[in-house]
């Protein structure tokens, strides 16, 4: 028998030492771990549809130098963070000094701040399901550090432009951590982008972490290369009252792999997931939402969309766990889908695990196709067939994009899904 | 304008329309009654270019060309429209959207400069008073959650709108109560001119009351079998269809 193929030990180095010490000695501990860590194959069950996407070589575990120039497709109107291969880039950025809010790069941070984080870095995220965050453990370099005083608010979205800029095989790390104080707010964005030609692995891990009455807004769109491989997972921790808001838009490539794991800690925490993916040619995309419900009386919402085009492959798992205590949980999951063409594929799959006796508790998936009729009555009125597709195509998005609370992220998504399905359609 | 020669036409195989043949003069308004199921619909939608017909045999020609070479897109912007008898209702795509979309294939079709939003949302609130239809329906889904009659009233707004050669307009009576007849007759009358065309296609009279005809057809198992002036809607709402050897269980109203 084949032995399990296990993570090569070229991915166990990380590049820079430019950190303070004690989070070196985490990276050094979490790589340590990390020796023989299994790779997902088809048994896996949480890499099912996706490990045959995954192809990691050794020279991809080289990390990429934190040089070129970052792109983004945003037009940002305020404060931004810049990444470039994964590193923080402060130079670049953009932010405020305010009272209240600390946003640092993390080889910023004096011994007793990296010490703090060290211990809290990793403490939102359940390993075992997203297994490539320990990965970004044992790799991450200079990250970014967010934390919001008690009643601290952003005046305007933060921006976080990840851009990968390879000529050569690699990867990146990003780290992001988010400490929100007691009834803090803010909006956070993420894009992801890459140029270049090179594959490339992009390994990301981003940390919430919502005290009592706290809300955080986060966007992410993934709009990377087609070449690049993106493993990417959100931790979302959940104090009392908080409340915790997601929009994510994605564009397929050669593996996209999204983790979102919420757990609603404190009685009357809310949280809402929107997502939206697209997929064409032979393009994954593969999202793991997971929701647990610790705490009573809480409430969340999910709703997600995949599109897929050609031969292209779209996943969503949705997992709502609701724990004994979580009397009067509220938990509502929906997945649509549609299917353009034939050869395309989308596996959804809801997973419901429900201990308490007294919960709300509904979910619904479907598969469909654009509706003929509906498309008479566009083309019955002089609209081209390929508009008329593609009218109907955002049709079935329209309402989760028009909810991204950020005008300019919300812009460019419809801009970029619209380019998207005329090239879909083109042949029409 | 338009010229209906022998038109044959089947749904999954079975023979609806078996030899109709019509003319219709630009500036006039033609009523074709029947009972349910004589092919009343399955007309507007061969002549709109609704693939799941199939016409065996026959021609139609609009002007002069062959209108069955043409897709559904190109016959409407030839001049076509039809007027549904059942909206589709489709959530995500709002009403202003699908509208201006519309009205901008056709200009691009003629040659002319596409409408700017501000441009096209000025017309449009004008087009639905005319309609009575609040222009805050511009800004909901096409269709979505309309009533009955506010649907029709979005056809005949859409009719206005993209200023057809030819109008066919399927049962947009029915479901109306007296007043939106009243405000959809309206826009019917609205829509009579020298260079344009009307084809009803309706199962009661009532609303050529309101829309007074030139012509009036009975249609029968898929055939014109009677054709005449207004009166002949007239008597048909006093003796029924059964009179010409029609059955038809479904005309008392």
């Amino acid at each position: 028998m084949k032995p399990a193929p296990t993570l090569s030990s070229a991915f166990l180095h990380p590049a820079g030492q430019t950190l303070p010490e004690p989070l070196l000695a985490l990276r050094k501990q979490r790589a340590s771990a990390l020796v023989n860590m299994p790779l997902p194959t088809r048994k896996t069950e949480n890499w099912k549809y996706s490990s045959k996407y995954l192809k990691l070589s050794d020279d991809m575990a080289i990390s990429l130098p934190a040089e070129g120039k970052a792109g983004t497709s945003l037009a940002i109107p305020g404060y931004k963070v810049v990444f470039t291969n994964g590193v923080m880039i402060p130079e670049a950025s953009e932010y405020p000094d305010l009272d209240g809010i600390s946003i640092q790069s993390f080889s910023d941070l004096d011994a007793d701040e990296a010490q703090t984080l060290s211990v809290q870095l990793g403490s939102t995220l359940d390993h075992e399901q997203a297994q490539f965050a320990r990965v970004n453990g044992a790799r991450f370099e200079d990250g970014l550090l967010i934390r919001l005083q008690p009643g601290a608010v952003l005046d305007q979205p933060l921006f976080i432009i990840h851009n990968t800029a390879a000529d050569a095989c690699g990867s990146a790390y990003p780290r992001i951590y988010v400490e929100a104080g007691a009834n803090s707010q803010m909006t956070l964005v993420e894009e992801y982008t890459s140029n270049g030609e090179a594959a490339v692995l992009v390994n990301t891990v981003t940390e919430f972490n919502l005290a009592d009455g706290a809300r955080i807004t986060s966007i992410r769109l993934n709009m990377e290369g087609e070449q690049v491989q993106h493993i990417g997972a959100t931790g979302v921790l959940q104090a009392q009252n908080s409340r915790f808001e997601s929009h994510c838009v994605g564009f397929g490539g050669q593996l996209r792999r999204h983790d979102l794991q919420v757990r609603l800690e404190g009685e009357g925490a809310e949280t809402k997931l929107n997502g939206v993916v697209v997929t064409q040619g032979k393009q994954h995309y593969d999202n793991h939402t997971s929701i647990d419900h610790v705490a009573a009386n809480c409430n969340s919402e999910e709703t997600y969309r995949n599109i897929a085009a050609d031969q292209s492959h779209a996943i969503f798992n949705g997992r709502i766990h609701i724990h004994q205590d979580a009397q009067k949980s509220n938990a509502d999951m929906n997945n649509k889908n549609l299917l353009l063409n034939n050869g395309a594929e989308i596996d959804t799959k809801p997973e419901l695990e429900i201990y308490a006796d007294d919960v709300k508790c509904a979910h619904g998936a479907t598969i469909g196709q654009l509706d003929e009729t509906s498309l008479f009555y566009l083309v019955s009125r002089g609209i081209g067939r390929r508009e008329a597709n593609v009218l109907l195509t955002m049709a079935f998005i329209n309402e989760l994009v028009s909810q991204i609370p950020v005008q300019a992220v919300r812009e460019t998504a419809q801009l970029r899904l619209n380019d998207f399905f005329e090239q879909t359609f083109q042949e029409i | 304008m338009l010229s209906i020669k022998n038109l044959h036409a089947s749904v999954e195989g079975k023979e609806i329309l078996k030899g109709i043949n019509l003319e219709i003069k630009a500036g006039e308004v033609h009523a074709i009654m029947g009972p349910n199921g004589s092919g009343k619909s399955t007309l507007s939608q061969v002549l709109a270019g609704n693939e799941a017909f199939e016409i065996t045999s026959g021609e139609v020609t609009l002007n002069g060309d062959n209108l069955l070479d043409l897709a559904t897109e190109e016959r409407a912007r030839e001049g076509i429209f039809l007027a549904f008898q059942y909206p589709v209702e489709i959530p995500g795509v709002s009403n202003l959207q699908f509208l201006r979309t519309a009205v901008n294939a056709m200009r691009k079709h003629r040659g002319e400069e596409e409408m700017n939003a501000a441009e096209f949302m000025k017309l449009a609130k004008e087009v639905s008073r005319q309609v009575d239809l609040d222009p805050a329906f511009l800004k909901r889904g096409v269709n979505e959650g309309f009533s009955g009659g506010e649907k029709k009233r979005n056809e005949i707004m859409q009719a206005l709108l993209l200023q057809p050669k030819l109008a066919i307009l399927d049962e947009t009576d029915s479901g109306l109560d007296i007043d939106a007849l009243q405000v959809v007759s309206n826009g019917v009358n609205a829509l009579r001119a020298e260079d344009r065309a009307i084809l009803m296609v309706t199962h009661y009279q009532r609303l050529l009351n309101h829309i007074v005809p030139d012509y009036v057809h009975v249609l029968a198992g898929g055939k014109i079998v009677k054709s005449g002036g207004r009166e002949l809607a007239l008597e048909l709402e006093e003796r029924g269809y059964g009179w010409l050897g029609i059955k038809d269980e479904d005309t008392s109203n």
